[in-house]
């Protein structure tokens, strides 16, 4: 959702306008940020783009999802209860937790969208894990992922779960996005999972208005110049740097062990048995001026 | 007459043919000669190669026939799974057979994802420099003004290899073709394919882990690969790919549980497994997503079930990817255990910290060679900050550097 101030992160962009197409993706909240609004805002989005979205709520009621989704178009919205009787108590409820298995999950979204993908929405994913354990609802994802129906959009409290189950469920996902509540506001963190095993990740700082669109804030940090490099030798109470005269002189310099190419090339391969000998300047003695102060 | 002596002679040489030898050795023919294996140096094991050429050479040359390799996945399993495939992809090139057992995507999809190998005859690693023997003008750009005598010294040989090619090189950018694929024979294990056994038989282990051993055991006896059979036909090998056991696909609460029920499934099937490949001809390779599992003990024993054990850490997600220190890698790859198979003591790399890097063309382990402090605030700042300050340095960087006197 493009707003006039600020751009989200592109791939939380593609997550809300659903191009990127993974079978599975989670959004995981704690108990300082809950994403239930923007999850809220990923059902708006679908809605807007002419999905038929289903809902299978635990945790929120009807009236309240509805209330929470005023403006949009919710004629395509199924909403299948599974929030008045979630353990099958009373035997009234729609859904229960234990009916959740591949099957009967193609069984609630294919009659009304027959040949096209579904959107299926969990609130939430840890009503089922609580009950049924990790590899039920891991078996049913990758069926559905297999057969290719229904894209599951699931939202996960990774505080109620043990960091295994959490990071096990997560393994099967195509893209998570970890909300959490940071110093400058709900951070999303996004993770996405190619095909190929390339992993992408990105991370933003958002909001959701009234009216359930994602507002990114833009990082200040990231957008400032880079500061012009400090020359370190300004600024001292000696002189670092050499004039051209004097780096010429410094070039001129004859270091001590400086050899000929080829005194160079014999030492570097010892074994050849040649001595090679350059005279030095020491070699050249004068007998008649043994010390070399005579001016003559 | 020396024309004629020539004539002579030239006849009786032309007689004498090649080979006219009619001697023999006189050995049996013990040694096994499957294609793409080779005997180790160190302890005379017959060895196959992984796929990757530095992995051989932290095993000790290559993996022992009838040994377990561990590979403990990293977070986001892209690298061990990239290793799985190319140790089936050596087994494809290798003419081995092959055997997959996957629980997340069919195995099929996983053979279609096998490397391409790259087939010429040219060695992709490049040997070390050798000196110069002539010292040409080519070279004044690396020729040093006051070290020259060191400037025909090698460089620091960074990666891992050996001196003799031993496994293949591959292209990841690349599929292998079809053809390639279907010559080689393979069998698959896919979990909901197979229906669930209650566990009878086996009172530890889990329905989905007996139903694996049972269909290994199977393949093992039906094509010949026990080493009880007589060796009539050519022998092959068998390679055995295991992909992410110990997740909850394999309805084991191993990776969910802080304390798991079924804490001796995994730890069962892998004693069994590990009898079966001392039995047969066959070379497993197991990754397990060890971040999962909580306690260390479990993840000790298993490891200590299996002869080769390596652990795979990738710097994605971690605040390690944007340290300096790592920019050069994806990872860092830890050696858990080396096996000795008949000698007292193994051999134990000699270096402890290493870290893969996965080029297009090879998936290279390097030793990790920290770079030389040159910069002014690292010599200031500790190695624990420096990941934070490059953050920081554009904010109090001016300051410390005037007060880095």
């Amino acid at each position: 959702m493009l707003t006039s101030f600020c751009i989200l992160s592109i791939m939380l962009n593609d997550l809300l306008q659903g191009t990127d197409a993974g079978g599975f993706f989670i959004i995981q909240d704690s108990c300082r940020y809950s994403a239930r609004r923007l999850l809220w805002s990923f059902i708006k989005a679908a809605l807007n783009r002419e999905e038929v979205v289903h809902v299978l709520s635990f945790e929120v009621s009807e009236d309240e999802l509805k209330n929470g989704l005023k403006g949009s178009p919710i004629e395509r919205l199924r909403f299948h209860d599974a929030y008045s009787d979630p353990l099958g108590w009373s035997g009234r409820g729609a859904f229960t937790v234990d009916r959740f298995c591949a099957e009967s999950v193609t069984a609630l979204v294919e009659p009304s969208s027959p040949g096209r993908r579904a959107v299926l929405v969990i609130d939430s994913l840890s009503w089922i894990l609580r009950h049924s354990g990790p590899a039920a609802v891991c078996r049913a994802v990758r069926q559905l992922r297999n057969d290719g129906s229904v894209v599951i959009v699931g939202l996960l409290h990774r505080d109620l779960h043990p960091r295994g189950t959490v990071g096990s469920l997560c393994r099967s996902a195509a893209s998570v996005v970890a909300v959490d509540a940071g110093p400058r506001g709900a951070e999303a963190k996004v993770t996405k999972r190619l095909k190929s095993g390339k992993v992408l990740q990105d991370e933003e700082v958002f909001s959701v208005d009234d009216d359930l669109t994602v507002v990114g804030r833009s990082e200040p940090s990231r957008v400032r110049p880079r500061e012009p490099e400090m020359d370190p030798t300004a600024h001292l109470t000696f002189n670092l740097r050499l004039s051209d005269l004097e780096r010429e002189a410094k070039e001129k310099l004859a270091l001590p062990f400086v050899f000929t190419k080829e005194k160079k090339a014999a030492l570097l391969h010892t074994g050849s048995g040649r001595i090679v000998y350059e005279p030095d300047a020491n070699d050249d003695y004068d007998q008649e001026d043994p010390d070399d102060d005579l001016d003559v | 007459m020396a024309a004629s002596v020539s004539s002579a002679c030239k006849p009786s040489m032309a007689r004498i043919p090649v080979n006219t030898t009619s001697f023999q050795k006189r050995t049996k023919n013990k040694l096994l000669s499957i294609p793409g294996t080779r005997l180790s140096v160190q302890n005379g094991q017959l060895l196959v190669s992984t796929g990757v050429t530095s992995l051989d050479y932290l095993l000790g040359g290559g993996l022992a026939v009838g040994t377990v390799l561990l590979i403990e996945e990293d977070r986001y399993d892209s690298y061990s799974r990239m290793i799985l495939k190319y140790f089936l992809a050596e087994g494809v090139v290798c003419r081995h057979e092959l055997f997959l057992a996957a629980v997340q995507d069919h195995p099929n999809d996983i053979f279609q994802e096998l490397p391409d190998p790259i087939l010429d005859d040219v060695a992709m690693h490049k040997p070390v420099d050798q000196p110069r023997l002539s010292c040409e003008p080519q070279d004044s750009i690396d020729a040093m003004k006051i070290a020259w005598r060191y400037q025909n010294l090698p460089k620091v040989q960074n990666a891992l290899a050996s001196t003799s090619r031993f496994g293949h090189y591959y292209d990841v950018s690349k599929t292998m073709e079809p053809e390639i694929r279907q010559a080689a024979k393979c069998h698959h294990f896919y979990l909901p394919e197979h229906p669930s056994h209650s566990s009878a038989t086996h009172s530890s282990m889990l329905g989905s882990y007996s139903a694996l051993l049972k269909s290994i055991e199977e393949v093992i006896r039906r094509d010949g690969f026990s080493v009880a059979t007589t060796m009539t036909k050519s022998r092959n090998i068998l390679r055995i790919g295991l992909h992410s056991l110990g997740s909850p696909l394999w309805d084991d609460d191993l990776c969910c549980q802080d304390n798991p029920k079924h804490s001796h499934a995994l730890t069962t099937f892998l004693y069994g497994l590990r009898a079966l490949m001392r039995s047969s001809l066959s070379v497993a390779v197991v990754t397990v997503p060890s971040h999962l599992i909580q306690s260390k003990t479990l993840m000790g024993s298993i490891t200590r079930l299996c002869d080769n054990a390596i652990a795979l850490e990738s710097f994605k997600g971690s605040e390690r990817e944007t340290s300096p220190l790592y920019k050069d890698y994806h990872g860092l790859l830890h050696v858990r255990q080396v096996p000795y198979l008949n000698c007292l003591a193994s051999q134990l790399p000699d270096h402890k910290d290493l870290a893969f890097k996965l080029k297009r063309k090879q998936f290279t382990i390097e030793r990790l060679h920290l770079p030389p402090d040159l910069s002014e605030t690292v010599s200031r700042v500790s190695r624990g900050e420096l990941a934070g300050a490059g953050a920081m340095a554009s904010a109090c960087g001016s300051g410390n550097k005037h007060l880095d006197f």
